[in-house]
């Protein structure tokens, strides 16, 4: 039988260990203090950064300030009045449209390109940059660019289209396809940095393994759908986190190729939000929204989890 | 001892940070002391002064003159634009440090006003009949809440309508006998408006200037029937005439105009030729390097009158900061922007008619033939009257639900019943 499946002798790979009495007591307080020490930045800075606003968001959606000398608190109207609001019911249902849509496309298209450069293809450096160079390209541009694409008069998407005997379109200002237009360029965008994180949980799918189910005669599918999908499985749970997140917090795009219209088409809860806190100076109103994007990023999350975990048990 | 020692350490930097981040922000306050030993520096936010090097060379003008009272004094200006006004005054209140002088527009005095953002400008002198006797009266409902003043106009930003002569004639519609009333409008822009052979308006017969926001249009045609938007900040839209306009709009759209229709340049499509008849700004550009002597002489410019001859004229009105630390300070550079001179300058580059009582005889009226019609169409003024404390919200709510009135998504009659009722 092969050593690798030997169970380790723990006196080789275990913890040192120390002789109780107070050297050992010593060398954990001080072990204890080192790892507050490294801790304190991070602590310091997600305590101001990040608790400090969120308990005063979560304060002010119970008041009704609004940038004036004087505010109150006002219960859980800010949470009734946005549950009759058909602008915020509106930014909740395009958010979890966009949402719904953009991740489980873009994280497909983001595997399926990362297979294709994981293989050894000529000009392999070049397509990886080009794929990457979405992501860092400032968003503000990107929607320039992409609002010139969906010009109706003279762009491109129109331009491509009109050589096959489709009428020109209003991409943007037609309700009917306003937010899947801004859905494409949101796929688009968010492809490169999927791709990369994929394409490094790829290089380390165990080649041992692929060679052994090839030794066994298994085929390219088979391969994908036993050995490297399992694998992969980490790593789609980051990529999901990290999408919900990200496309939850939709904003610059939207703001600047379409600012949530044509009427509330393709308005989306942070630009809702940051209209009623900065625009219509309802900064308790917009905090209870706040909250409640933050409880429904939690509950999408939550079931990444789940599904996640149904997969591992799969 | 060591962990106290670690804490004190802790303490202290925190304290020195946040020592750091307030350090010289909040000036003494100036009011009362003489202006020849104030100090301090005066925050103004002004959309007036365009980021260009005129723009920033008439500013100087204006320091230059304010400093002349309190040469101790530093002015920081923020060039911001109607885009961004509202997120500069939330984020300066917000962080603390409000601006001691605002410029800011029609339908926002009322809000901060109520929110106490906005000083009383009666504290200075500044009345209704100082208005009237100085300015433009026809601002005084957008300078004031509760019978006080909050603003002083700088700028009237005035509206017209435009025809292209050569495309009445074309229609065989005469040019001299334009239509002013919302039906006549609609007849004569059907029959100007130009399709290809699949139906795409290839000419918008009427350009309605609102792209992709009808609530300017909705205030002006409605205002045209002889009926303001508000009244004493109640709403006065949810009625026949509102029904009447709101569906009159939606009859335009996709007939005579396609929605969301604007150049690149964000110009009046009647001066490309792109709209045969359509909603101007105030001032035309008939040199060169503008439009031409050519487009200049093919323009004709009327009012509206659907029983009441109307211009809409928003314009730029300076406030100062309840808040601020230097009121009177604040008050003497509301006088240096004041100076007939100043406005004149302000006037030109922004295309719009300074808010002084004769501005039909101003250098800008006289410059081009569009200003001097608005400036004399003056007497005709119209906005949204006097908006309710909660226009900057209702702002939004009317852009987004009229747009879903008219493009069919909602009943115009229940938006404006809802418009109404989210009004207070």
């Amino acid at each position: 039988m092969s050593a690798t499946l030997e169970r380790p002798s723990p006196t080789l790979a275990g913890p040192r260990t120390v002789a109780p009495g107070k050297d050992s007591r010593r060398l954990i307080r001080s072990q204890l203090r080192a790892g507050w020490v490294l801790i304190a930045p991070a602590l310091l800075h997600s305590g101001i950064f990040i608790v400090i606003p969120v308990v005063f968001a979560i304060a002010l959606s119970f008041t009704d300030y609004s940038f004036g000398d004087s505010w109150a608190w006002v219960g859980f109207q800010n949470y009734s009045d946005l549950f009759n609001d058909a602008d915020f019911r509106a930014a909740l249902w395009n958010t979890i449209l966009y949402a719904v849509v953009v991740i489980p496309i873009s994280m497909a298209i983001s595997l399926f390109i990362a297979l294709g450069l994981n293989q050894k293809i000529r000009g392999l450096a070049f397509f990886r940059t080009a794929f990457y160079i979405p992501t860092v390209t400032a968003t503000v541009a990107v929607a320039t660019i992409w609002l010139w694409i969906y010009n109706p008069g003279s762009g491109l998407a129109n331009g491509f289209l009109s050589l096959f005997g489709f009428a020109p379109n209003s991409w943007l200002s037609d309700p009917g396809t306003a937010l899947p237009s801004l859905m494409v360029v949101g796929i688009w965008q968010g492809l490169g940095t999927k791709i990369i994180i994929y394409l490094a949980a790829l290089q380390g799918v165990s080649r041992d393994l692929l060679e052994s189910a090839s030794l066994d005669g298994a085929g390219r599918w088979q391969k994908f759908a036993n050995v490297t999908w399992p694998a992969l499985g980490p790593v789609q749970f980051f990529v999901l986190i990290t999408s919900i997140v990200g496309t939850f917090q939709v904003f610059d795009l939207v703001y600047v190729m379409t600012k949530g219209g044509p009427g509330t088409e393709t308005t989306v809860l942070v630009l809702d939000i940051y209209q009623n806190a900065f625009q219509a100076l309802r900064l308790g109103y917009a905090s209870a929204e706040t909250v409640i994007m933050m409880i429904l990023i939690a509950v999408f999350i939550g079931l990444g989890r789940l599904l996640q975990r149904a997969d591992v048990n799969d | 001892m060591r962990r106290s020692a670690g804490l004190a350490v802790l303490v202290a930097a925190v304290g020195l940070v946040a020592s750091a981040c307030g350090n010289g922000v909040i000036d003494k306050s100036t009011d009362g002391v003489p202006p020849a030993e104030a100090t301090g520096t005066l925050r103004v936010l002004l959309p007036s002064f365009p980021a260009s090097n005129d723009g920033r060379k008439e500013f100087a003008k204006v320091v230059a003159d304010f400093s002349k009272k309190y040469p101790k004094m530093k002015v920081e200006p923020d060039f911001a634009t109607y885009n961004n006004l509202n997120e500069k005054i939330s984020t300066s209140i917000a962080a603390g440090i409000p601006y001691d002088v605002m410029v800011t527009g029609v339908g926002w005095v009322q809000p901060f006003a109520a929110k106490r953002i906005f000083a009383d400008l009666g504290d200075f002198g500044v009345t209704p009949d100082v208005i009237k006797s100085k300015s433009v009266g026809a601002l005084i409902p957008a300078v004031s809440y509760q019978d006080r003043i909050y603003a002083y106009p700088l700028l009237a930003d005035a509206r017209a309508v435009a025809l292209r002569i050569s495309a009445f004639k074309e229609a065989g519609l005469d040019p001299n006998d334009p239509p002013t009333s919302l039906a006549e409008i609609k007849v004569a822009a059907e029959k100007l408006t130009k399709r290809d052979k699949d139906g795409n308006i290839t000419r918008s017969g009427f350009d309605l200037a609102g792209a992709t926001s009808f609530r300017q249009p909705f205030v002006t045609f409605l205002a045209s029937t002889g009926t303001p938007l508000y009244i004493n900040q109640e709403p006065n839209f949810n009625n026949e005439k509102g029904l009447e306009t709101l569906n009159w709009i939606k009859s335009m759209i996709n007939n005579v105009q396609k929605y969301g229709q604007q150049n690149a340049a964000q110009q009046p499509l009647v001066y490309s030729g792109e709209a045969a008849m359509g909603i101007v700004g105030g001032a035309i550009d008939c040199s060169e390097k503008g439009l031409g002597q050519a487009t200049c002489d093919d323009l004709k410019f009327f009012r509206f009158n659907s029983g009441k001859e109307i211009e809409y004229v928003g314009g730029d009105l300076a406030s100062i900061g309840s808040r601020s630390r230097h009121k009177e300070a604040g008050f003497a550079f509301i006088e240096s922007l004041t100076q007939p001179a100043t406005l004149d300058a302000m006037a030109k580059l922004n295309k719009k008619l300074p808010a002084y009582k004769d501005a039909a005889n101003s250098p800008q009226a006289k410059s081009n033939p569009l200003s001097k019609f608005v400036a004399e169409g003056l007497p005709f003024a119209v906005n949204e009257n006097s908006p309710p404390s909660n226009w900057l919200e209702m702002r939004f709510n009317f852009d987004s639900q009229l747009t879903q009135a008219v493009l069919g998504q909602k009943d115009p009659a229940k938006v404006l019943a809802n418009l109404a009722g989210q009004s207070r």
